[in-house]
């Protein structure tokens, strides 16, 4: 007969009302936090153990959580592991490549001549962004890749909205000097 | 009208979104399952215990000894039965779900990386006094993975690894001791462990994949 060890008297845990709430509620954005990580860190290793660390870390500070944003209350822990811990150089500029593009999908009706600069453009996007200065690849990155608030990505980045904004429109001006003939910038360039 | 796609379409088109990593999802699941069972009204502040981190060997390697070395003196102080199982069960299956979530971590599942069942057993020969049948399951529904070697509860075990569907399932083996926990299955934290003996060797099968699967896989090995 199967014996369960949760049900002995002495290794049950009472139901508080703290119950499965950090599972509920941190970790759905486990993957938003390592595509920051990944963007941040570019490099899989390192953005493994940042995103480990930053689990550890928001557990003990989970009860300091209210009532806020968990996504961006995590991902700023998560930012600031990278920053401090694995190197992100706040101002650097090198230009090291995400190594992983995910698969992209070429729709073969396409003329291979139209796939092909597809898949170009999309190279020339990815470096361009790499070539962003962190702060402003951070915001582009949690912006137009993570679909977040400015007053989002000023909790994360734990600056002013009137900051991010500018970062915004700075990273907005360099992308559109790297690739203003393949990418419409409206009014920005 | 120009062609040319926005910003936001070359982004989401050019980069892309990750998911975390299976194993730092199955680390994190566990961490945070441990934390909100600690959690109590009482206790403002709960300090998590410092995990063992990713390619950190020997910070984790030193804890873990302490840790076991604890765990395995405190079990075998109060050694007496409660209700049919006993504090040293408790902290055995305990550890060895700790063993088998660790071993999901980032390269620490295999030490031998084969498929191939005559490389795995002459593998664990020398590493190891014990030597568990390696049988391939494939037909079966359990692809061999590999193997390594692991310190649980105070033993040396060779450490099978099959793998079902999704799940991973670790084959915790030892030769059987004087004060070994009685056969049968146990749920530890949402991971389900089989336990039987066999020829001198006591087996401990361990996975997040459901009992019977267990169940499964030990007709499977042991016929």
């Amino acid at each position: 007969m199967p014996y369960h060890a949760d049900k002995a008297p002495e290794v049950r845990k009472l139901e508080s009302p703290q119950a499965g709430r950090f599972e509920r509620i941190v970790l759905p954005h486990l993957g938003a936090a390592f595509t920051l990580a990944m963007y941040l860190t570019r490099n899989t290793a390192d953005a493994e153990d940042a995103v480990q660390e930053a689990v550890l870390r928001a557990v003990r500070y989970f009860p300091t959580l209210r009532d806020d944003d968990a996504r961006a209350w995590f991902l700023t822990i998560v930012r600031r592991v990278c920053f401090t811990a694995y190197g992100t150089d706040h101002r650097g500029t090198d230009v090291i490549s995400i190594d992983a593009a995910g698969p992209q999908l070429v729709d073969d009706r396409e003329q291979p001549d139209a796939a092909t600069s597809r898949l170009q453009v999309q190279q020339r996007v990815r470096e361009a962004i790499d070539q962003l200065p962190p702060l402003l690849r951070e915001a582009i990155v949690l912006r137009e890749l993570q679909d977040f608030s400015y007053t989002e990505i000023a909790t994360v980045t734990q600056v002013p909205v009137g900051t991010v904004m500018s970062r915004l429109s700075r990273a907005r001006a360099r992308l559109a000097g790297m690739l203003q003939d393949v990418v419409d910038f409206g009014d920005v360039a | 009208m120009s062609e040319l796609p926005d910003l936001h379409k070359a982004m989401t088109e050019a980069l892309p979104v990750y998911e975390a990593p299976a194993s730092l999802q199955a680390w994190a699941r566990e961490e945070a399952k441990k934390a909100d069972q600690e959690a109590s009204p009482a206790r403002e502040l709960p300090t998590a215990a410092p995990r063992a981190r990713v390619r950190r060997f020997s910070d984790w390697r030193i804890a873990a000894g302490f840790l076991v070395a604890a765990v395995v003196g405190w079990g075998a102080a109060s050694l007496r039965p409660i209700g049919g199982l006993t504090p040293a069960t408790t902290a055995t299956t305990n550890q060895l779900v700790d063993a088998h979530v660790r071993s999901l971590l980032p390269n620490h599942l295999l030490d031998v990386v084969s498929t191939d069942r005559h490389t795995v057993k002459p593998w664990f020969a020398g590493k190891t006094d014990i030597a568990p049948p390696v049988i391939d399951l494939t037909d079966k529904g359990f692809p061999l993975i590999g193997g390594r070697l692991d310190y649980v509860d105070g033993h040396s075990a060779a450490v099978l690894v099959y793998g079902r569907r999704l799940h991973t399932i670790n084959v915790f083996v030892w030769r059987t001791g004087t004060s070994e926990p009685r056969d049968g299955s146990f749920e530890v934290r949402g991971h389900s462990l089989l336990h039987w003996s066999n020829g001198g060797l006591s087996y401990w099968a361990v996975s997040d994949a459901a009992e019977p699967e267990l169940e499964a896989f030990k007709d499977a090995y042991t016929h």
